[in-house]
């Protein structure tokens, strides 16, 4: 028998009926110490540690009351992770008369590292789904604040969550968390655990945007080589988030407002109406009544978007949720770092109090990303908060002048224009948008007022 | 003093899969920890010598923990069933960032007491260091310690948070049990 096993290269081990080895394998010992310690004795025990707790089965084998007892997908726990080897254990009477059992090892590592490779795929998924809702549930948490403005969020998020058809338009100046607030209308809904899809309408060329929105068949277009699902199909049941939905073009518009009218569409190439259920959000940190205005924006898609209207507010206006926020990235920074920090001192709460925030939430996140990197204590410190001094801004300016010199509308109105001038370098194109003024009537006031270059 | 005596004991790590029992034996018998997450297949095996416990006056036991980090089960089969056989003691892991795996324990823990029904049990909410705090999650752990009438404890397997205590007290249990 044991030639027999040496030639199918099956590792053993012959115990006594005291349970005390008798003879091994060449190999045996070899592949049971690998990244183990070494056995303190030859009992079954020292070189089976995982056959402690068996001893009745053993017995029974040792008996004859039980054919074999066996262990399967067995392996030890090495100081590296990816070293493992997998084996079975079975454990056989070998000579009835003498009370002896034989321990036989089966390399089951290929087939193990198999199912472990498969396994692995199928907890990572659920693990990086269970992750998402998560991170749902605590879309919501993540709006911060006690202010009035905040807690008017909040209550239209929980006034409109379990709405599912509605269209949103989402207002307020970059980085005041309309993203955020999109997410956390769709994960605190019932439709939590349906699709969410994002599109950033600025992000994509014209053509492309329309391939991504409504999807293709094959051959539409030169490179259409497969059918292709839009993002408009992939959010059925859930929530489409359309940002910056000022830039979308004007020959798209359209199509996208008889989508919204009548929930169909068809696929670029296609004559097939497909239907969607989707809650659509918008989001945009331009006036879309002066777009519509300019005539670029139709003003039937406004009204049809604008059913519910949230405009965030700027951070400047939220007093003291300042603090509050910049706490929460505090402790979130801390614990991505490793850091242990407390909070903010009276000084650095002062410093982020009195500046105006033009880049909002984003840019105070950026801000006390970089604190929490360089503060050396427990708290961050007014000396940790690099923000770049206010810039005064133009109204201001203009008010300071106005108190201390008087003024006239025939002044101001020169002075808004040499200081539009001034910004844009001369260049007048730049300046009449920074004025909102036409080119033309640009060039008239120059000359009007006999303004020479800046 | 005499020298010890050792007996070694068969202790079932049992969780969902994720919760980090792998992480909290690598962190107790080799001090390690690795972010990575690599899924348990079967049954590993490791074994840690605890210190020595003092029984009565100059009687010193030594408890050689025979370590059974359990892939997650899903189906309680004749293969898991050798897996829990002669079991001393286990250690319910769950983890602090996804407690809606603790109302599921009866998945694990029901077979595993049904055949070792007055096993000592240690309950362990793991990853601490990414906890933000939710009582209703702190309570819920507590209710299942109450409910066995076993001790649980809040761990990080990464900055090493409790996880010598976990096999403390399960040898504690252990010794207790053998006094009384």
């Amino acid at each position: 028998m044991k030639i027999l096993l040496e030639q199918q290269k099956t590792d053993y081990a012959i115990f006594n009926h005291e349970w005390i080895l008798q003879d091994c394998s060449r190999d045996f010992k070899k592949r049971l110490s690998q990244n183990q310690q070494e056995p303190s004795d030859s009992s079954i025990w020292s070189l089976f540690p995982e056959l402690v707790g068996s001893e009745e089965p053993l017995r029974a084998v040792q008996s004859g009351s039980l054919k074999y007892y066996l262990l399967q997908g067995l392996s030890r726990l090495s100081q590296e992770l990816t070293q493992q080897r997998f084996y079975d254990l079975c454990v056989l009477s070998y000579s009835k008369a003498d009370a002896e059992l034989i321990c036989l090892l089966y390399d089951s590592t290929e087939l193990l590292q198999l199912q472990q490779r498969l396994q692995q795929q199928e907890n990572e998924i659920k693990l990086l789904k269970s992750g998402l809702l998560r991170a749902g549930r605590h879309f919501a948490h993540q709006i911060i604040g006690d202010s009035p403005q905040i807690e008017r969020i909040r209550s239209f998020i929980k006034k409109i969550s379990n709405i599912r058809s509605t269209t949103i338009l989402l207002t307020g100046e970059s980085g005041t968390g309309k993203n955020l607030v999109a997410r956390a209308i769709h994960f605190s809904s019932a439709l939590s655990d349906k699709p969410f899809v994002e599109i950033n309408c600025a992000a994509l060329p014209p053509t492309l945007l329309e391939s991504e929105l409504f999807g293709y068949e094959k051959g539409a277009f030169t490179n259409a080589l497969s059918n292709k699902k839009g993002l408009l199909e992939e959010a059925d049941g859930g929530t489409l988030f359309l940002d910056e939905i000022s830039e979308l073009p004007l020959s798209l518009q359209a199509k996208f407002l008889t989508f919204i009218e009548t929930k169909s569409f068809r696929r670029l190439g296609s004559t097939v109406e497909r239907t969607v259920k989707t809650r659509i959000i918008t989001a945009t940190n331009r006036d879309l009544k002066q777009a519509v205005e300019k005539k670029e924006f139709r003003s039937d898609l406004l009204f049809r978007i604008n059913v519910l209207n949230l405009n965030l507010p700027p951070l400047r206006e939220l007093d003291n949720d300042v603090v509050t926020i910049a706490n929460n990235f505090v402790s979130h920074y801390a614990l991505d770092f490793g850091k242990h920090l407390v909070g903010l001192s009276d000084s650095a709460k002062e410093k982020l109090l009195h500046y105006s925030w033009p880049g909002n939430v984003r840019e105070l996140r950026n801000v006390i990303e970089r604190a929490a990197i360089f503060a050396d204590g427990p708290c961050i410190d007014a000396e940790d908060i690099l923000i770049n001094e206010p810039e005064p801004t133009f109204s201001e300016n203009i008010k300071l002048d106005a108190l201390e010199n008087g003024f006239s509308i025939y002044d101001l109105e020169k002075e808004l224009i040499v200081r539009a001038l001034k910004r844009a370098k001369n260049n007048q194109t730049q300046a009449a948008k920074l004025l909102g003024l036409s080119l033309d009537t640009l060039r008239y006031r120059i000359k009007k007022y006999d303004i020479v270059n800046q | 003093m005499k020298q010890p005596v050792t007996i070694s004991k068969k202790i079932c790590m049992l969780g969902a899969f994720g919760v980090g029992k792998t992480s909290l034996v690598r962190r107790f018998v080799y001090q390690k920890f690795d972010e990575k997450y690599l899924s348990t297949i079967g049954v590993q095996i490791s074994q840690k010598l605890m210190p020595p416990v003092d029984l009565t006056g100059d009687r010193l036991q030594q408890h050689n923990f025979i370590l059974w980090d359990l892939a997650h089960i899903e189906k309680f089969t004749p293969v898991i069933k050798n897996y829990f056989r002669g079991s001393h003691g286990a250690i319910i892991v769950f983890d602090l960032t996804r407690p809606e795996g603790m109302e599921q324990y009866s998945v694990f823990l029901d077979p595993y007491l049904q055949m070792n029904p007055d096993n000592p049990l240690v309950f362990v909410a793991n990853k601490n260091d990414l906890f933000e705090g939710d009582p209703s999650t702190i309570e819920a752990i507590e209710t299942l310690g109450r409910r066995f009438h076993a001790p649980h404890l809040l761990t990080s397997a990464k900055s090493g948070e409790n996880v010598e205590e976990i096999f403390q007290r399960l040898s504690r249990q252990l010794v207790e049990r053998q006094l009384s």
